[in-house]
């Protein structure tokens, strides 16, 4: 079975990632974290872009601390060290929100945002928000097919030819069906008895087993030991 | 929909969460048409970003018209931005633009057009959590390579482009979108909505 690790122990994750960009722990203790966070896809069964971000991780890593020491005053490979440097830096932020990203379910996370007692009125939204997504890009699709039939803006190139008229006819049925979808959808939430008092149950039991403890703690030992040393 | 209502019910979160989903789409095809742009790309996305979802907010506006609908959006924007990656920093400055953002548009309760105009530009500068962090990296980065013998005055040549001149040029540049893409939202408005009868 699959490790599935509990929303609040991602958001700590996510939180933690962003402390490391913050305090510039060392290179040493950021490619440790980084790869306990990367550990986290093999874990959860999400092997090819685990291996892909590992890739990509290591790979700047290796160029950084092969070019940076002989870059000398050569301007372009101090550009491509100044790249590099500065994608993997804000590589942790980006591996461990793909990471909370693409392995929590709607209902986890709206189970975890109300134990965490988030008010209901910024849970309906968020939960409005990852439904709402495929439905865009399904519209944005038939509206596009609509355009091609009546001869506007064929083909994926001409939408730059003419970007306000692009901007006006691709938003606005999306925004007209918008207006629709959270109608329909607010009568759908409504007769399921969203708007009832009280407190409400979810589909999804969260409990945080040991290891969503203990993970988390390993992943915070990096951060530590460079707090440690440093004063 | 209950119009004497004050408070937000749940028909009017359920909009907040539509019009954030398609605000938050515009925004990830703004930083994809950024990414295209090399280089200067990034300090330029909220004003793209401002550039083109004023219809949304101004929809979302004259839809709602109660206190605390800009103020959600803001809120989930944040959040969505923080769990997608982005600095934790982008969270607060949704938030913070977001209750600023429900104020001015309270003050002319969310009805006159210049007073909308005005909080969605103060709602536009919620976006440039993302790119905050390129002012903070580069302190990281010049900390990392003095600490490996550079030179400090190469280094300063090295980052002419990201210092504060290019900060008050991407800030001027989101005032001057925001105003702009406001405007084109509320002439959209106009054209379409209001004809048929969408919003008042």
């Amino acid at each position: 079975m699959s490790f599935r690790m509990d929303p609040r122990a991602k958001l700590y994750l996510l939180l933690l990632a962003n402390l490391m960009l913050f305090f510039h722990v060392g290179t040493g203790a950021e490619a440790a974290a980084t790869a306990l966070f990367l550990l986290l896809f093999f874990l959860s069964g999400r092997v090819r872009s685990g291996i892909r971000l590992s890739i990509l991780y290591f790979g700047l890593l290796a160029i950084d601390l092969y070019v940076v020491p002989r870059a000398g005053e050569g301007l372009l490979l101090n550009l491509l060290s100044l790249v590099s440097v500065g994608i993997r830096m804000m590589l942790p932020c980006i591996i461990t929100g793909a990471y909370a990203f693409s392995t929590t379910t709607m209902g986890e996370l709206t189970s975890a945002l109300r134990k965490m007692h988030v008010p209901e009125s910024v849970i309906i939204p968020c939960a409005v928000v990852v439904r709402f997504f495929p439905t865009v890009s399904e519209d944005y699709r038939h509206i596009r097919n609509a355009m091609a039939l009546r001869g506007i803006a064929e083909g994926k190139a001409a939408l730059l030819l003419h970007p306000m008229q692009s901007l006006e006819y691709i938003l606005m049925p999306l925004l007209m069906n918008g207006n629709n979808v959270a109608q329909d959808l607010s009568v759908a939430a409504l007769t399921k008895g969203i708007g009832l008092p009280g407190s409400h149950t979810c589909m999804t039991e969260l409990h945080l087993t040991v290891w969503n403890f203990v993970y988390p703690v390993l992943c915070t030992l990096p951060l530590l030991w460079k707090g440690v040393m440093l004063p | 929909m209950n119009q004497a209502s004050k408070k937000l019910t749940i028909p009017d979160l359920i909009s907040i969460g539509v019009f954030t989903a398609i605000y938050f789409v515009l925004v990830a095809v703004a930083t994809f048409a950024c990414a295209l742009l090399p280089g200067v790309g990034n300090i330029l996305l909220p004003a793209v970003a401002a550039l083109i979802c004023g219809s949304v907010y101004m929809l979302l506006a004259a839809k709602l018209q109660k206190f605390g609908g800009i103020t959600i959006m803001g809120l989930v924007m944040g959040l969505f931005f923080f769990v997608s990656g982005h600095f934790v920093l982008s969270f607060m400055a949704n938030i913070v633009c977001g209750v600023l953002a429900d104020l001015v548009a309270k003050m002319s309760n969310y009805r006159s057009k210049k007073g909308l105009l005005a909080s969605y530009v103060v709602f536009s500068y919620g976006l440039t959590g993302p790119i905050l962090p390129l002012w903070f990296m580069k302190d990281a980065y010049i900390a990392n390579l003095t600490a490996r013998g550079k030179d400090a005055a190469y280094i300063n040549t090295l980052f002419a482009p990201i210092n504060s001149g290019s900060f008050v040029v991407s800030m001027a540049a989101i005032l001057v979108c925001a105003l702009l893409g406001g405007i084109f939202g509320q002439k959209m408005m106009k054209k379409h909505f209001e004809k048929a009868g969408i919003v008042a």
